[in-house]
């Protein structure tokens, strides 16, 4: 009786379906998380009667034919890549990206890594960092005698510092963009890895053609909708409750013909 | 083995069909442009030896599968805000170029590789009319008109890149599933028309939880009443093979 494993993968699947709302609810204060979503496809499918195949010597041909499905799979779980809300922080070294772009980071093996939480802060040397202390490329220092620090919607930092008139440049933040940002790796921590899906990173300038701009003192909110993952929570538990129910249905089938012929 | 058992046996095992047939749409009921599907039995008439004494010929009915029929009913339409899903509203298919050849899909869930095709979550490239899409974070925002023309908007400027291969059949049934909501076809794929492509929505699974769960309920029940058929069968088998025994004593 294949229905038993057929209903086993459409649990399977609602299982995976739950997790993944889970994640999203869990995550909905966190800084530019990306609501993520599965995607489910058919499963092989065992041809009985192959549709088209020939039923006389006339030429008549089968209109349908018979093909037995085999259940459902996790094609795949993927980031939905919309921009979030930008919340009002006034925190000087908040930033938030507004349109595409992902800031670059540089973790502590070297290797690149990149961003949308542009919740920084400065490092004992000055250096403007992650929450984890990893330096944002390109790595800006900032004076420690700085007055106030400004970022505009390009991504030049400026500082002010004491005597001077004018405010000096400290540096240039770029953004990056890649050809498939929905292929790129999650490391947790807001951090994303490039992959071979993903392709190379562009780096450009923000502001630039198809880049976004920099807001200081914004953050980026995620961008889950909770009223949409508590309606796919309702309709994934119904869909396991009733891949469920048709295990107790094949199960009270084979449990007859077992029963059969006793007495 | 006599006729009853035959013919109850040949319901049993349709009704096991039929029960997979449900067990595969429930199991797909998350999935993006699923058809639901129901067998179709016809009866198989045998004639049988008329008892001793009996006149005129006499034929009993087996159940026999003959086909699964596809219900292709448009699914409801859910919106997703993905850049690149796409619902077809009438009859019409994306086609997809993959490694086994052109395949179909109404699916539109699709995604960018690493070069910036357009493609599947498999990696099967979208097929558009003359020359593969790619999409570069430089053209800024990607619009689908509803005829499936592709367009970037960056700005202020719109440039058009492409358009989606949208394709219709004579006999829709007849394509062949071949799981990965990829169907598959010799019969010539011909542009098709009356279709609208919707932007940021895809096509939900046309399976109705309602149907297959009462569907469910009258499959048990008939695979009971055959199996108690059998079992009176049976009883009755061995009462006669008992009430024989005792006159012969």
């Amino acid at each position: 009786m294949r229905a038993l494993s057929i209903a086993a993968t459409g649990m399977q699947a609602q299982q995976t379906n739950v997790e993944v709302i889970a994640n999203n609810l869990a995550n909905m204060n966190t800084t530019a998380y990306k609501t993520q979503s599965p995607e489910f496809q058919d499963l092989l499918y065992q041809n009985v009667e192959t549709p088209g195949s020939q039923t006389s010597d006339s030429g008549t041909v089968l209109p349908s034919g018979i093909q037995l499905g085999a259940g459902v799979r996790t094609a795949a779980v993927y980031r939905i890549t919309t921009q979030g809300a930008l919340e009002s922080t006034s925190n000087t070294y908040d930033f938030a990206v507004q349109g595409p772009g992902y800031f670059r980071v540089v973790m502590p093996d070297g290797t690149d890594s990149y961003t949308r939480a542009g919740n920084f802060a400065l490092s004992p040397t000055g250096l403007i960092v992650t929450q984890d202390g990893y330096t944002v490329e390109p790595g800006i220092s900032v004076p420690a005698n700085a007055l106030s620090v400004s970022v505009n919607t390009q991504g030049q930092v400026q500082a002010t510092v004491p005597g001077a008139t004018a405010p000096t440049t400290l540096g240039q933040i770029e953004l990056d963009r890649f050809p498939n940002e929905a292929g790129l790796n999650a490391l947790g921590d807001n951090l994303f890895q490039q992959t071979q899906s993903s392709g190379a990173p562009q780096a450009g300038v923000p502001g630039a053609a198809g880049y976004g701009t920099i807001q200081q003192g914004f953050l980026e909110t995620s961008n889950v909708n909770a009223v949409q993952e508590i309606t796919s929570l309702i309709t994934a538990q119904r869909a396991y409750e009733m891949n469920s129910k048709v295990i107790t249905a094949a199960n009270d089938m084979l449990q007859m013909t077992a029963s059969m012929g006793q007495g | 083995m006599n006729q009853t058992m035959l013919v109850s046996l040949s319901q049993q095992l349709a009704t096991y069909q039929a029960m997979d047939s449900i067990a595969n749409n429930i199991a797909n009921v998350s999935t993006p442009a699923y058809k639901r599907e129901t067998p179709t039995f016809q009866e198989y008439v045998a004639k049988v030896q008329p008892a001793e004494g009996d006149k005129g010929s006499k034929s009993v009915s087996y159940v026999q599968e003959t086909g699964a029929v596809r219900d292709l009913k448009e699914g409801p339409m859910e919106t997703t805000g993905g850049k690149f899903d796409f619902a077809i509203h009438g009859n019409g298919y994306f086609a997809v170029q993959t490694a086994n050849g052109e395949r179909y899909t109404r699916n539109g869930h699709f995604t960018l590789d690493l070069n910036g095709k357009l493609s599947t979550e498999e990696g099967d490239q979208v097929e558009t009319q003359g020359g593969p899409l790619s999409i570069t974070p430089q053209d800024g925002d990607v619009n689908v008109a509803a005829d499936g023309t592709v367009s970037a908007t960056i700005n202020g400027t719109q440039s058009q890149l492409g358009k989606l291969k949208v394709v219709s059949f004579a006999n829709e049934r007849a394509l062949q599933k071949e799981g990965d909501s990829l169907y598959s076809t010799t019969q010539t794929a011909n542009p098709a028309t009356n279709v609208k492509v919707v932007q940021g929505m895809l096509e939900a699974s046309n399976v109705q939880p309602v149907i297959e769960i009462s569907n469910m309920i009258e499959i048990m029940r008939t695979y009971q009443a055959t199996s108690n058929l059998s079992q009176t069968q049976h009883s009755q088998d061995m009462q006669s093979i008992d009430k024989l025994a005792q006159v012969q004593d």
